[in-house]
């Protein structure tokens, strides 16, 4: 009988990315079924239950606390297993690498350092970016749970020093074509842009690339910066420095909504000290009247794709933007409908499983239109609050990358098994028409994404036709062909596997749409096209 | 305080500069800085000891 083992170590920490690159080492020691190197977190040890690799020992750590969890074949010595991972555990991590234990040394071997890249846990956040703003280094500050005041207090420090704090939670930022934390490899060229949505950089930095132009800088601000509290302090400081950046000839803002406050601010920067052209993408805004002394050179956008696609017709001076560059709508309708045939009369619903916050998020603003409100763990109104995360109903969107999916845990853009379970948990339900999955590339992320997902893929299928039905599943790729993982390669093997991929986040919604109500009439599509993937001046 | 004109020299420093980077925290992103032949050092940080912690409050009220 095979036998299931935990070994609890108190007080050790290993960061998620370091414990998740152990648990596959551990899976490999002869004679191990399935093992798993986690801190303690509640979320860990659900995950270790469902797997069956969790025991009374296990339950009674904390999330202070690393659980080694192993459960290994009939006549195999569960302690020298347990040794084994204890070793990797203990050798040093880069044998040939310098590591210093404080920031003071790091900078004496650095000394011309001149950003930090910070993820801490969140309570110690502000300590460490002071440490560098007092140098005079800018920060891009990726971890979470960093305390309002202490966000504000930072940022305020920081804009008296005329120093960038990106962030907290700003989960990509590219300076001078360097990917910092998530990012990808695009194009350099005329186009700034300002994001308090990581997702929603690497979306529109992509697009723009793939639409034949480039960037300068990306800067991630953080999701709090345009609210009231913080009061657009880097988005400002960073529109200010694109104004004086000659390399810089076209500016976009990316976001949710901004707070009223900070939204007229930004257009009011925009039309009084602004003189180059500009445009924002207040993704779910409404849209507002643009100044007079920022017409001609303002357009406003509602999508990440219309975005990029206005940004590029400014930074190329053309009267139109190519707004069909992408996908043209004959196109999308034939492929909506050959898929719609197929489904059976009690398949009606999707279900989004994204890695990235800002997809799952303009899926959801697309869909409000299309579908109405949809179910989801980060709804846009609150009466459609998932009651439970972990179980989809009727048309329900998922962001894997939120707080009750990665505690203790590694970003589901690096770490797949969430996903990969719930592909699966999504397949056994026969009222599921269409899957929609993000797969976001470049650095920072899994070296291969979409392998990681072929397996389930192929599952998922399986299982819907096993019932006599067809699963739609529609994917859309992040990323470019200078990524590590190569945007085609990746694409191409989704293909295979069956998944009709779209070329960009807006376009895989409105197929979703289109698929699950069985919409295939043109006029849908035009006027779609017209609204959404275009911008207003 | 949110940056004037004169205030933004040390970010366009920063765009005319090469990308120098000091990681503290999460190692997966020095190594994902150096895959990309970014200039990188990394601070192996790890949360202060609650026992220290509590010795340093110690410390601190009878000094």
């Amino acid at each position: 009988m095979p036998i299931t083992k935990n070994v609890v170590r108190k007080n050790l920490f290993r960061d998620s990315v370091q414990l998740l690159q152990l648990s596959e080492e551990a899976k490999k020691i002869e004679g191990v079924i399935n093992a798993a190197v986690v801190m303690g977190s509640d979320l860990n040890k659900e995950l270790l239950e469902r797997e069956g690799i969790l025991t009374e020992e296990g339950k009674g750590a904390t999330e202070n606390d690393m659980i080694i969890a192993v459960k290994v074949e009939d006549g195999v010595d569960v302690d020298s297993v347990v040794a084994k991972i204890e070793e990797l555990l203990t050798a040093p991590s880069a044998a040939k690498e310098t590591y210093y234990y404080s920031i003071d040394s790091a900078i004496e071997h650095l000394p011309d350092a001149n950003l930090a890249l910070v993820s801490v846990p969140g309570q110690y956040a502000k300590e460490v970016v002071k440490e560098f703003l007092d140098r005079g280094i800018h920060v891009h500050l990726f971890s979470d749970h960093v305390p309002l005041e202490d966000e504000i207090e930072l940022k305020r420090l920081a804009a008296e020093k005329g120093l960038l704090v990106m962030g907290p939670e700003a989960g990509t930022s590219i300076i001078n074509g360097v990917a910092v934390a998530f990012a990808n490899v695009v194009e350099r060229g005329p186009i700034g842009i300002v994001a308090a949505a990581g997702t929603g950089l690497q979306e529109v930095s992509v697009l723009i690339s793939r639409a034949g132009s480039g960037i300068t800088h990306g800067i991630g601000v953080g999701g709090r910066d345009v609210k009231t509290a913080v009061g657009g302090i880097m988005t400002l400081l960073s529109l200010r420095a694109f104004e004086a950046d000659p390399a810089t000839e076209v500016i976009t803002i990316v976001s949710k909504p901004p707070s009223p406050d900070v939204q007229d601010k930004i257009v009011e920067f925009i039309a009084s000290e602004g003189k180059k052209k500009y445009v924002t993408c207040f993704i779910g805004g409404k849209l507002y009247s643009i100044p007079e002394k920022a017409k001609g050179r303002l357009i406003q956008t509602r999508t990440l794709h219309a975005a990029a696609l206005e940004a590029v017709k400014l930074a190329e001076s053309k009267a139109e933007a190519p707004s069909t560059v992408f996908l043209p709508p004959e196109e999308l309708v034939k492929i909506v409908d050959e898929e719609v045939r197929k489904l059976g009369s009690d398949q009606q619903y999707i279900r989004g499983l994204f890695t990235g916050g800002t997809l799952t998020y303009e899926s959801m603003v697309i869909f409000k239109e299309l579908l109405g409100d949809v179910w989801s763990n980060t709804p846009l109104k609150n009466e459609f609050m998932l009651p439970d995360p972990w179980k989809s109903k009727e048309h329900s969107l998922i962001d894997l990358g939120e707080e009750e999916f990665t505690a203790g845990r590694a970003h589901p853009m690096i770490d797949p098994t969430i996903r990969v379970q719930r592909i699966i948990d999504e397949a056994k339900d026969p009222e599921v028409a269409v899957l929609m999955l993000d797969f976001v590339l470049g650095y920072g992320s899994h070296p291969d994404p979409a392998g990681a997902h072929l397996d389930a893929l192929k599952k998922a299928k399986e299982i819907a036709s096993q019932r006599g039905n067809h699963l739609v599943i529609l994917a859309h790729v992040v990323g470019t062909e200078k990524d590590p993982q190569k945007v085609l390669e990746q694409e191409e093997k989704l293909k295979r596997a069956g998944v009709i991929v779209l070329p960009t986040n807006a376009l895989m919604a409105l197929a979703a749409a289109m698929i699950a109500t069985r919409r295939t009439d043109k006029s849908l599509v035009e006027n779609f096209y017209q609204s959404f993937l275009r911008g207003v001046e | 305080m949110e940056g004037k004109g004169e205030q933004v020299d040390n970010v366009l420093k920063l765009f005319r500069s090469e990308v120098k980077i000091v990681n503290v925290g999460l190692e997966y992103f020095y190594k994902e800085l150096k895959k990309q032949g970014v200039t990188a050092v990394h601070v192996a940080w790890q949360p202060k000891p609650k026992l220290e912690k509590d010795l340093e409050d110690i410390l601190s009220k009878i000094l």
